[in-house]
């Protein structure tokens, strides 16, 4: 497209101004879309190697998958055909409609592993807590934007931070650690980008460690979560009631290990084919990867991660405005820590827990969110010349 | 908050110092730049030292796991007597077993625990115990949390299961998912609980004994011998493991097995014993009668000598000196009857070291073991409390083997093997005489010592009738062992006392003669004689290390001198003070006299037989199709004795008028005042077969607490005289009187049953264990005791 603008003769007139190279419509990043498409695709291979043997359908899962995945791009589609100032201007009604579901959830949430986590609405799972990494993104990134600073004084951070904590510590009481964590993170990034002192970050690290000691201290946290936490800093325990968590991470790891550089081939894992990972296609999606493509099958799939990082960065400094780059900075810092966090629970180096792979895991909810906030990313890029 | 609509339009920063903020804007988005490559940095790093460097040994730990090894146990080998009965043998028993996968669910395992809980019989709580030995059990402390049970085995939830419950189970497997049905080995003992001593039982491996076992490859939870032949041959019964390796999928299923390393397990070694059972239930019969007519003697004869002999003399008590008189000479008085709570008797084969027959009683059926715990089996077989003490009383502890554990005092009965010993030493000639004026008074102290009030006089035995220590005259070797004259062996015992260096020597004719100890050596006293049983004490004879040792242990008296004095060896000549010994070692001692001096090492294992000898018929195995791996059968001797007829003749002699082998019609003594002493065993022989089965023997009492009567343990040891049946019998009857009276009349019945005078019981297997019984084995006598009345009239 840019390169058409460029040969178009200079005298062929304006030509049709609605086909300006500055239409949003030209401006796609598709090396940003290519990506994400392909982890897309990768995901549906790994959940459907992971799943196959373990039903009487062996395309249940990646069926419902690809039923998401066509959600998912509708809703990206309406999201980057929507300007991001369009969005903000939302921002206000989404946010209060989040902060009511997540009060909603913890009162009369359906109850799931002990949690409190979705909505149970028939075929569908809602869990509102994946809506407010979307909102909380907009809402504190419309309000760090509406003044056109480029510094954070104390009042603007502490808002700043109610924004985001509010949704959070309502997060933590469902107890949902694992999203708690990707808000966290996502308020870290936009407040870095913001001029957050390093002592404001410091202040918020401080603050969500207490938050969560307190949650766990009075017992919202429930003894699953904290068993992960035992099991992370005793891979080798023989507790007979850690048993089961032990196991899944010390599969995982044989699993990724025993692939080797160049993986035992598709459809071909031992640990991949059997029952040694429960729930693989959601929680660990990058074990099979790993075991069935090696160190280069993971390359890959971190290869992708990176141009996709690398796009949304890039578009964060290409942004038209302060809140094009808070927003690319929020979806930045949360696909970054999410894909971190699963990844690095694979091969022992965090501790489990259920954070879906972006993109790749198994599950509507996250899929959706990802895919909408890639949207935000792509209104940013799109309108950047207007 | 976000959003106040109307306000300045979102527009670039340019406008405002833009270039400014543009640059702090990408470099902050540096620093996000540089977090993210640091998180993937980390992760790319340790991916590749997962699969790039350490794939290969996560690979070989891996494929480990895969391979699920299932260890086949081995049949244990089993025990029969010498004519082939089976008296340990096995059984394949069934037992309910669980796969651990069904069960790994909390409320999943406590469903088919309550399930199974009426069909096996088995309490829930014992089921969960099995799955999680601490359950609901928090305040016990010694409840330990590890997994008895093996993961990669089913968890058996109970042991030999009937046919008809694991029928129930089969036709119902869709209630009882997971159930397994495993084949199992139990040791069984058909003829328990006759030679329940000798046989033993099996135990679990200890916390002392793992490692030896571990080192063995032994599976750390099964059973091993613990007592009897059962621990001591346990190499030879034990066999070894076999194991089949599969290789598994991930779920657990076995794929294939891996045939390559498969091992057959290889059984155990069967074990033929010396022990005759018919002799040996008729040795525990004989023995058992005997005590229990010695703790119920009759109190109403009186004046007679075959009533309970013990009263108390109302004016000495407590008493303490020996009273024999009989009731009539007091008015009322209390009897003492007496305690017989213990004995031993052992039958032997003097040409070959075999042993024929072992008793121990109290006895005990060793199917108790493993079939109870706690609380039955203390009652059974804990310490049990003696009521006028209240403290624990070692006379009826169960599992002990009294031949080879019991020490024993030997009295009288130690008397032949000093009188070879003087012999030999040459302290005496057999045909020197000796004036026995019923008391002995020690050469080798000064008069003046004595006056001062050590004790130098040592009193024979007091004569019933007389009511004064016997007075025997002139006696020679064979005289003095047919009367067990004391005051002869006192004698003896005191100049052997001087042999020793630097004590005084009168007789510098003494001087480099062989010690008591020396010649007691000999006849295999003082050590362990190395039959194939566990625990056997090494017996002792006293010296100076002894004693000091004894002292220093506080076993005797601080005030007690740390080395042996001429007293103790004086003692000790007549088989009481610091000598003891086990019934085995006065057996075999017999034995060496009774072959002519040869010292052999007593066997209760005939032969080693290849493994899983065939049966005959029930409760018998085919020994014509044994094999035989290694024969104790005619093993060497391990000395030869000096005895040349002229020391040989006077103890043989002597020994066959105790008893009057002979026939003859005085072999007592007759002393000088014309009264006429009889044999210690000539009224209670009069009785026996002689010409079926002539016997030469020797009585014994072995003074106990107090010397009170009631304490006196009572012995005899004879042996045939007849080379074409060499059995040699001794009989230690603890508390039960006179060596004539008690141990006496066992041996007698024995002698009258191996010559073929007295049918012996057929051996049967026996009932199963009544698990309601109070006692650790059901009671036994002599179906016919017409060969020991229950009182006889003898002396010491």
């Amino acid at each position: 497209m840019a390169l058409s603008m460029l040969s178009r003769k200079p005298d062929s007139g304006l030509g049709n101004i609605r086909a300006s190279p500055g239409s949003p419509s030209r401006n796609i990043d598709w090396i940003l879309l290519f990506a994400q498409g392909a982890l897309a695709i990768i995901g549906l291979f790994t959940i459907y190697s992971a799943s196959y043997s373990k039903f009487p359908n062996p395309y249940l899962y990646v069926t419902r998958q690809e039923i998401f995945l066509i959600g998912a791009v509708i809703t990206m589609i309406v999201v980057m055909s929507f300007d991001y100032d369009w969005w903000r201007e939302r921002a206000r009604f989404l946010y209060g409609t989040t902060i009511m579901l997540l009060v909603l959830v913890i009162l009369v949430g359906a109850i799931s592993g002990g949690a409190r986590l979705s909505f149970d609405l028939g075929p569908l799972k809602v869990q509102p807590a994946e809506f407010a990494k979307f909102t909380a993104l907009l809402a504190v990134s419309a309000f760090l934007a509406e003044d056109r600073t480029d510094t954070l004084n104390y009042a603007r951070f502490v808002k700043g931070l109610l924004l985001v904590g509010v949704p959070t510590v309502l997060v933590i009481v469902q107890p949902d650690l694992g999203s708690a964590s990707v808000l966290i993170a996502m308020m870290m990034g936009v407040l870095l980008i913001a001029g957050a002192k390093a002592k404001y970050i410091l202040l918020i690290t401080v603050l969500s460690a207490s938050t969560v000691g307190a949650a766990v201290v009075s017992g919202v946290v429930n003894d699953y979560q904290i068993d992960r936490i035992t099991v992370f800093f005793d891979q080798n325990s023989t507790d007979p009631a850690l048993r089961d968590l032990v196991f899944q991470g010390r599969n995982s790891l044989r699993a990724i290990a025993t692939g080797g550089i160049d993986g035992k081939g598709w459809l071909q894992g031992q640990y991949t084919n059997s029952r040694d990972i429960p729930v693989q296609w959601a929680d660990f999606p990058f074990s099979a990867i790993g075991e069935q493509f090696g160190l280069i099958g993971c390359g890959v799939v971190l290869g992708l991660f990176a141009i996709l990082l690398l796009r949304i960065w890039r578009i964060a400094g290409l942004s038209r405005d302060m809140l094009g780059t808070y927003l690319c900075a929020g979806v930045f810092t949360m696909v970054l820590w999410q894909m971190f966090q699963n990844v690095a629970m694979g091969i022992g180096l965090m501790p489990i827990t259920g954070l879906p792979l972006p993109f790749i895991s198994y599950g509507g909810s996250s899929i959706v969110t990802f895919f909408a906030l890639i949207g935000l990313v792509q209104s940013v890029h799109m309108r950047r010349y207007r | 908050m976000a959003g106040r609509a109307g306000r300045a339009p979102y527009g670039p920063l340019a406008d405002n110092n833009g270039a400014m903020a543009i640059d702090k804007r990408s470099t902050r988005l540096g620093v996000l730049a540089l977090i993210s490559m640091l998180l993937i940095g980390a992760v790319g790093t340790r991916l590749w030292f997962l699969q790039g460097v350490e794939a290969a040994s996560y690979q070989a730990k891996v494929t480990a796991a895969k391979i699920r090894q299932v260890l086949i146990p081995p049949e244990r080998g089993r025990i029969f007597d010498a004519r082939g009965r089976i008296m340990a043998d096995n059984q394949r028993i069934l037992t309910v077993a669980i796969d651990w996968s069904v069960i790994k669910k909390p409320k999943a395992r406590q469903v088919l625990f309550e399930r199974l809980s009426g069909p096996l019989t088995v309490p829930v709580i014992d089921l969960q115990r099995r799955y999680e030995p601490c359950f609901e059990e928090p305040t016990i402390p010694k409840c330990t949390k590890g997994q008895r049970y093996s993961t990669l085995l089913p968890l058996p939830l109970k042991e030999d299961v009937d046919e008809d419950t694991v029928t129930y189970l089969k036709e119902r497997s869709e209630d009882f998912p997971g159930i397994q049905i495993v084949e199992q080995w139990k040791r069984v003992y058909p003829y328990a609980p006759l030679a329940g001593h000798v046989v033993g039982y099996l135990g679990p491996i200890t916390k002392e004994t793992v490692q030896q076992y571990k080192a063995k490859n032994y599976n750390t939870n099964e059973l091993v011998g613990a007592f009897g032949v059962e621990m001591s041959m346990e190499d030879v019964l034990h066999g070894s493991w076999g194991k089949e390796v599969f290789e598994v999928d991930a779920a657990g299923g076995i794929v294939r097995e891996l045939l390559d390393e498969h091992v057959d397990p290889i059984a155990g070694q069967d074990i033929q014993l010396t022990i005759d059972l018919v002799v040996q239930q008729y040795a525990e019969q004989a023995l058992e009668t005997k005590l229990k007519q010695r703790r119920n003697l009759p109190t109403d004869l009186l004046g007679q000598d075959i009533a309970a002999h013990n009263p108390i003399d109302p004016k000495k008590a407590p008493s303490q000196e020996r009273v024999y008189s009989s009731s009539k000479e007091f008015g009322t008085q209390e009897w003492i009857q007496f305690k017989a709570p213990a004995g031993s008797v052992v039958v032997e084969d003097y040409s070959n070291g075999q042993i024929l027959a072992m008793a121990s009683y109290p006895r005990f059926d060793n199917r108790w073991m493993g079939a109870i715990g706690g609380d039955k089996f203390d009652q059974l077989f804990g310490e049990k409390i003696d009521p006028t003490t209240g403290k624990a009383d070692p006379d009826k502890s169960v599992l002990v083997n009294r031949a080879v554990q019991g020490r024993y005092n030997l009295g009288s009965t130690i008397k032949p093997f000093v009188a070879w010993s003087a012999m030999h030493s040459g302290v005496i000639g057999a045909n020197d005489i000796y004036i026995d004026r019923g008391t002995y008074k020690l050469e080798s102290i000064p008069d003046d010592v004595c006056a001062s009030g050590v004790r130098c006089e040592f009193k024979n035995a007091t004569n019933v009738r007389t009511q004064r220590s016997s007075s025997y005259g002139p006696v020679a070797v064979a005289d003095a062992l047919a009367v067990s004259s004391d005051a002869f062996f006192y004698r003896l015992g005191e100049m052997f006392w001087m042999i020793d260096e630097h004590n005084a020597v009168l007789d510098p004719a003494l001087k480099g003669k062989s010690t008591l100890k020396e010649g007691l050596q000999r006849f295999g006293f003082g050590a362990e004689t190395g039959i194939q049983l566990p625990f056997e004490w090494n017996g002792r004879i006293p010296d100076d290390a002894v004693k000091k040792e004894l002292v220093d242990n506080e076993v005797l008296g601080k005030n007690e001198e740390p080395r042996l004095l001429v007293g103790d060896n004086v003692q000790a000549a007549i088989g009481q003070g610091l000598m003891a010994v086990t019934p085995l070692q006065l057996t075999n001692a017999y034995s060496t006299i009774a072959n002519g001096g040869f010292l052999r090492q007593p066997t209760i294992v005939k032969n080693i037989l290849e493994p899983l000898v065939p049966d005959l018929s029930p409760g018998m195995a085919d020994l014509s199709k044994a094999v035989i791996v290694l024969s104790f059968d005619a093993h060497a001797y391990k000395d030869q004795l000096e005895m040349p007829p002229e020391v040989y003749e006077p103890i043989i002699g002597g020994l066959s008028r105790v008893t009057n082998a002979g026939g003859e019609r005085s072999p007592g003594v007759t002393d000088p005042s014309g009264f006429y002493h009889t044999t210690t065993g000539e009224k209670l022989f009069e009785t026996y077969p002689m010409n079926a089965l002539p016997i030469a023997g020797k009585t014994g009492t072995a003074q106990g607490a107090g010397s009170y009567p009631w304490n006196d343990s009572s012995v005899f040891g004879a042996f045939s005289l007849d080379a074409s049946a060499p059995y040699t019998v001794v009989a230690y009857l603890e508390k039960s009187g006179f060596g004539s009276k008690a141990a006496g009349p066992v041996v007698k019945c024995l002698f009258t049953a191996l010559a073929g005078r007295t049918f012996m019981d057929p051996v049967l297997p026996s009932d199963p264990l009544d698990l309601n019984a109070l006692e650790p084995a059901p009671p036994t006598q002599l179906a016919d005791s017409s060969c020991m009345p229950a009182a006889v009239d003898a002396r010491d």
